[in-house]
Formats: C-alpha cells, structure tokens, sequence
C-alpha cells in the first residue's frame, strides 16, 4: 500500500501521517525516514515537536537527506513500513548543494541555477529512489508540502524548484494507492 | 461555531452570507477590530449570526503583540460559541525567508486546526463553492 499525503504550512499533515500508518502497520518493522537537512535552531526545535509527536508510536527514525533509496540496504531483507517525512525537502536537497544553500537560506541565489538537463536528471533519480522504496517496504507513506498556491513568482531556481516538487508530486500520486489532501487538521482523501 | 477555510478571494464570506439569506447577521471585520483594540480579547456586539472575518490577520497580529493566538481564539469560541469564523488558508505556499513570517505564517496553521478541531461544522470553499469537510 501506497499513502500520499499533501497538505500546507501547519495543517497537520505529519500528524495524519503517522496515524495513517500506524493503521495500516501490521507488525512490521516501522521507519520514519526524515530528509531535512538540519541548518539551526529552528530546525531543532521542528525535530524535537516531531519527535514528541511520535513519541511511543514505535518508530525507528532513519535520516536521509539524500539518495533515500540507499537506505533499503541499511534494512533487514524483510518487507517493512516507511513513512517519508518529506519530500519537499528532499527535492531541494537533492536540487541545490547543501553549501550554497545554507549560505542563501532559502536557495534563491541566482548562483544556485542549474540547467534543464540536470533537473531532468534530478527528475529521474528522485522517481528511481520512491520506486524502490515502494518496491522495497509493504507500506509506503510520503508527506509533501503545497507550496504552489501563494501566488509570488520567485528567481529561477525557485521557480525550477516548484515545477521539480510539482512533478515529483503528481509522479507520486500516480503511482499511489491512496492520496490525501490534509486542510486545518481534516483529511480528505482525493484518490 | 461554524469554521470557514478557503484561499483569498474564493468568495468564503459570500457563501456564507448567502447561506444565512434569511436572517439577521452582523460581520465582524476581526483585522479592523484587532488593530482598533490592540488587545488579544474579542469585543463584539451579538446579533443572531456573527460572522468573524479575517481572523487570520487577527492572529498574526495576536502573534505579533507577543500573546497567544490560541487563548485569545479559545476565549471568543467561549464567548461566540454560534460564531460563523472565517480564516484565509495561508500555508499553501514558499516557505518565507523571513523568519517571523514563518513561524507565523505556521502558527497560523496550528491555530486553523484548533478551530476546525472545536467547529461542529467545517466548510472549505474554493472558487466560490463550499464543501463541507466535517
């Protein structure tokens, strides 16, 4: 089984997440795979209430912020549960060097530009990393972040960055069993 | 209380004015009131429908003045528990640079959940139509 689950800023996606598969969880071993990459302070403390959330709830929590693919040869052999926390993150890790985008916070430098080929690239390698994690575990969640609705249009790479987690996003939904949209803590479910 | 969740300019107060045609209502403009009072409590007159618009920029001010959105919010759903409560959805986009337009922009989130959490009603409107998603 393959969950989706979509929502904005503080609308309880993580939350729905983890009970949806801790539903589905019958025993296996149980994965949260976190991509974000830590830069501060803020980023801890966003850790530590996402640590208390799943609190008790079983998780072994896995870190990856790139190449989550690899992290099926870390794993027994034995099928088990992932739930991937999330892949806005991990488009931007994958798409600007880690360096350059600490150095410029939110990755808008226009030295960060990359060309169309790579992104292609970058396209392909991050949907070779889900297939085989939804080939590799018998439940897959992925979390993923609306960043499309407020209406700006940034510098370049941004805006590569949006159409990137755009199509990563309607990729994963594809292939997915189920998707949900999550809205001020209510999920609906939309496939 | 009734929750109304939407994007700008989707046509939530619309709705919901339309919804209520046949009787009284008295809309509260809560981003007027809030900067008015510069305080985190709610002073409304009651009508037999109150309508609180735009407490998302209420809450980002709440924020701003350094109280808390969630006692200030907890405290009108107390006192307007047949309130209709109108918010913008703000978190659907880049995250900001800034960081107190983050943590806000969040908070503002949070706060949206704990009132869909205490509605007996939420809609969602999207280009004028609103869909009941509890």
């Amino acid at each position: 089984m393959m969950v989706f689950v979509y929502g904005g800023s503080g609308s309880g996606k993580s939350a729905f997440a983890e009970k949806r598969i801790s539903e589905l969880n019958n025993g296996n071993s149980l994965y949260y795979l976190a991509t974000m990459h830590v830069f501060d302070n803020e980023d801890l403390e966003r850790i530590k209430r996402h640590k208390k959330l799943r609190l008790g709830k079983g998780f072994i929590t896995l870190e990856k912020s790139k190449n989550v693919g690899d992290i099926l040869d870390e794993l027994n052999k034995e099928k088990s549960d992932i739930l991937l926390e999330c892949m806005s993150n991990l488009v931007a890790n994958e798409m600007f060097d880690e360096e350059i985008y600490k150095e410029n916070d939110a990755g808008s430098n226009n030295d960060n530009i990359i060309g169309d080929d790579k992104i292609k690239l970058i396209f392909k390698k991050i949907k070779k990393d889900i297939l085989k994690l939804k080939e590799g575990s018998e439940n897959l969640v992925i979390v993923s972040n609306n960043i499309f609705e407020d209406g700006y249009t940034y510098d370049k790479s941004v805006e590569d960055y949006k159409r990137l987690l755009g199509d990563i996003n309607r990729y994963i939904t594809m292939i997915s069993d189920e998707v949900w949209e999550v809205v001020a803590g209510i999920p609906i479910r939309v496939k | 209380m009734i929750f109304v969740i939407g994007g700008y300019s989707q046509g939530k107060l619309d709705y919901i004015k339309k919804r209520f045609m046949s009787e009284k209502i008295n809309i509260i403009d809560a981003a007027e009131l809030i900067i008015d009072a510069k305080s985190e409590y709610f002073e409304i007159s009651s009508a037999q429908i109150v309508i609180i618009n735009n407490i998302n920029i209420a809450i980002a001010d709440i924020i701003k003045n350094g109280k808390s959105p969630e006692d200030a919010i907890k405290k009108m759903i107390k006192d307007y528990p047949d309130a209709v409560i109108i918010s913008d959805e703000v978190g659907n986009g880049i995250v900001p640079v800034d960081k107190n337009e983050r943590l806000i922009r969040e908070k503002i989130g949070r706060v949206q959940c704990l009132l869909a959490n205490e509605a007996e009603e939420v809609i969602r409107v999207i280009c004028g139509i609103g869909q009941r998603i509890k």
